[in-house]
């Protein structure tokens, strides 16, 4: 009996610390397959180039895998070479503090057939190394399972994505205009008043 | 009783006494009032008021102290407005740690040169177009930002607009020549600190705007470009005010009169001489270091620090970020109310140990910052920190007016510069590189506050002593005249250069604290009790 009593409550237990605890990133499975249309090395530009991406079940794993799986979302992630030096973007193994994914594309209900989704690249995609990969999450709206573009190193089949400047034609010339405005304001003012003084001391 | 000597309320103990060092006010038997003159506050001989309005615009006094710190408080404002929207900035720029370390660095480092140019400027063209100038001069550079497109250009406009800096130096010059000695320290203490708010006003101002901007339909990296031209219209809008509604000097402007200055013009040389040589000098330079420098390093890199720690939003990060510098419209004057009042009873030795644990303080919670790993801890930790810091500028100024006399400018001018230096220093050695995190950054800085506050155990007077020591046991060393006379030559002194010094020495005997030798008591006077 208190044996018994002894396993539920630690069934019990380790069921709260998973819940606890986020989801790590090499706790999940890698079931799903991903595919995207840009080449490895292609440069897409911000705000104009479409991104396909293509995912279903990989069907070597056993039926039943796909259980309990309830959503799909699709993101934009960085590639190792983007995260060097920016601690803002860094891969940790608690998916609730990791920031390697930070663009989203979609969310999708899940299917294990075959689907597609085109996604113009948006315009506040920072110019980096990009791979794509979606997380898969039951209904509790948890990370139980993935599929991403590239290999485990992150290595292969990468792309870049050339931003843009966010500059305008129109904002340059406002800033000449106020610029000059308020240099020739001031010397307007200096010689003016120096004008005056010297006159006033004639007079 | 009172006219029986001897008795009880018959002293003259205590009647005389020293007047006070901070006041809103001089007593007007103590500087002589000029009634001939037609200004809204009482004045003194040469027109500067004794009196300190704050919430009054009149011509010239108190309408020359509004400008100037409005003046101040804009170019804080520009010279930090990039620092809350980094993490839009970085990603439009590819930035890399390093890059927005060394823009940080290159925003304060500007400063340093400018500032020393700007007594130069005003002595020239008077502090309103010293102010003026600079203030419309580098409008431009901050509407250069809408240029900016890689961390190279990013860096050069964040140098220029740090130029801009300088303002501090035609805030205090103007103040001194519209207000009278007496009040010049509660005066300039409010315009710097009101100034410095400009640091933590950016944080709130620049993430609002974004957003606003962004509502009406921009993208995030054209937003915050659009943005910086805010900041650039209050500098010509300053800049406008100045000319037009300021003025040099009580009676009217540099140009327009012919001044005679009744201070004998001392050798720059000489002057630059006796504050290198004086070795408290370095050691005020090193202090302020860090508690200026760290405040303007801590500006720079606080928002994105809650930014990222934390996961908020980018207006969050930035209002956690101002009540770091808005701390200032209290804490700064705060330090310099505490140094005062710790003069009172204990002279020139409590203005040492107020500011020793305040500053120590501030590195404390800096370190304890760095480690908090929960929000709320994180801001009170900050909050703390913010006070520690600020206080200690304004303590540190409650000290610098009596290392010397003679060179009291060089020396408040080396000790700003200083301040820009340490905080060049810090974020250099703790926020550009990617070897540690921000976090472990704070914690760092909060150690090298601590040890770099230590040398003020080292500041000795002859006259006072220091924290530990007691004044020298040399009578004729021990005496505030010595002290300040000893920065002239004997031919200087025979040419009665050293006058001005001279009447400083006997107001500063209030820093012996609660041992100040009262006037004597009346010849015949018989205690009491004998």
């Amino acid at each position: 009996m208190a044996i018994q009593g002894s396993i539920v409550a630690s069934i019990l237990l380790s069921y709260l610390v998973a819940a606890c605890y986020g989801a790590t990133f090499s706790s999940l499975q890698n079931t799903l397959v991903v595919t995207a249309s840009p080449q490895a090395g292609q440069v897409l530009k911000g705000g104009e180039d479409n991104i396909t991406v293509t995912w279903s079940l990989n069907n070597t794993f056993p039926a039943g895998t796909d259980s309990d799986y309830k959503t799909v979302k699709i993101k934009l992630c960085y590639a190792p070479i983007s995260q060097q030096d920016r601690a803002w973007r860094k891969t940790e193994e608690e998916l609730k503090r990791d920031k390697t994914c930070q663009h989203k594309i979609v969310a999708k209900p899940y299917s294990p057939s075959t689907n597609t989704f085109t996604w113009t690249v948006q315009r506040d995609v920072p110019t980096a190394t990009y791979f794509i990969r979606a997380y898969v999450h039951n209904s509790a709206d948890k990370e139980v399972a993935f599929g991403q573009t590239t290999d485990s190193h992150k290595a292969t089949n990468l792309f870049e994505v050339q931003a843009i400047s966010g500059r305008h034609v129109s904002l340059d010339i406002a800033s000449v205009c106020f610029s000059a405005f308020s240099v020739v304001a001031l010397f307007g003012f200096f010689f003016l008043e120096k004008r005056k003084a010297k006159a006033s001391q004639k007079s | 009783m009172a006219d029986i000597e001897g008795s009880p309320g018959s002293s003259m103990h205590g009647v005389t006494g020293r007047e006070p060092v901070l006041a809103f006010s001089v007593a007007s038997s103590t500087v002589p009032t000029d009634t001939t003159a037609k200004f809204d506050l009482p004045v003194d001989s040469e027109h500067k008021a004794k009196k300190f309005k704050l919430f009054s615009l009149a011509n010239p006094h108190m309408r020359t102290f509004h400008l100037s710190w409005i003046s101040f408080f804009t170019c804080f404002v520009s010279t930090f407005a990039a620092a809350p929207l980094v993490p839009i900035i970085r990603d439009n720029l590819n930035l890399t740690k390093s890059d927005i370390g060394n823009a940080g660095v290159a925003s304060v480092s500007g400063s340093i040169f400018s500032r020393l140019v700007m007594g130069a400027v005003c002595d020239l063209l008077g502090p309103r177009y010293g102010c003026a100038f600079l203030i419309m001069m580098s409008a431009p550079t901050v509407f250069c930002m809408s240029f900016v497109s890689s961390a190279g250009g990013y860096l050069a406009v964040r140098f220029m607009i740090g130029f801009s800096l300088a303002t501090f130096v035609s805030c205090q010059y103007w103040m001194s020549t519209m207000f009278n000695t007496k009040i010049i320290g509660l005066v300039n203490g409010t315009a710097a600190g009101w100034g410095n708010m400009g640091g933590g006003a950016t944080q709130l101002i620049m993430p609002l705007l974004y957003d606003i901007i962004r509502r009406t339909g921009s993208t995030p990296f054209t937003a915050w470009r659009i943005a910086f031209f805010i900041p650039g219209w209050l500098h010509v809008i300053m800049g406008i005010l100045v000319m037009t509604l300021g003025q040099d000097l009580p009676d009217g402007n540099l140009s327009a009169l012919q001044k005679k200055g009744e201070v004998a013009k001392d050798k720059f040389g000489k002057v630059l001489l006796y504050a290198v040589t004086n070795y408290r000098t370095w050691i005020f330079v090193l202090l302020y270091g860090y508690s200026m420098g760290v405040e303007l390093s801590t500006d720079n890199v606080i928002a994105e620090y809650f930014y990222d720690r934390f996961d908020l939003k980018l207006h969050t990060a930035g209002t956690i970020a101002a009540t770091f510098g808005m701390a200032n419209i209290v804490a700064r004057p705060f330090g310099g109310f505490a140094s005062d009042y710790s003069a009172r009873k204990f002279g020139m030795r409590g203005r040492l140990w107020t500011l020793w644990i305040l500053q120590t303080l501030g590195g404390t919670f800096c370190l304890l910052l760095g480690r908090a790993n929960s929000l709320p801890l994180a801001v009170t930790f900050m909050i703390i920190f913010s006070v520690g810091a600020q206080a200690a500028c304004g303590a540190t100024f409650g000290i610098i007016p009596f290392i010397s006399r003679r060179s009291l400018g060089v020396i408040s001018g080396m000790t700003g510069a200083g301040g820009n230096f340490g905080s060049g220093l810090t974020q250099l050695l703790f926020f550009t590189s990617s070897k540690y995190s921000t976090a472990t950054g704070l914690s760092y800085m909060g150690i090298m506050i601590i040890a770099c506050t230590l040398p003020v155990t080292l500041v000795h007077f002859p006259q006072w002593g220091s924290m530990f020591l007691p004044p020298t046991k040399d009578a004729d060393k021990a005496s505030e005249e010595h002290y300040y006379s000893s920065e002239y030559t004997e031919e200087e002194k025979k040419k009665g250069m050293h006058h001005n010094s001279l009447k400083f020495a006997e107001t500063s005997r209030s820093e012996r604290g609660s041992r100040v030798v009262s006037a004597p008591t009346p010849p015949n006077s018989t205690p009491n009790h004998v």
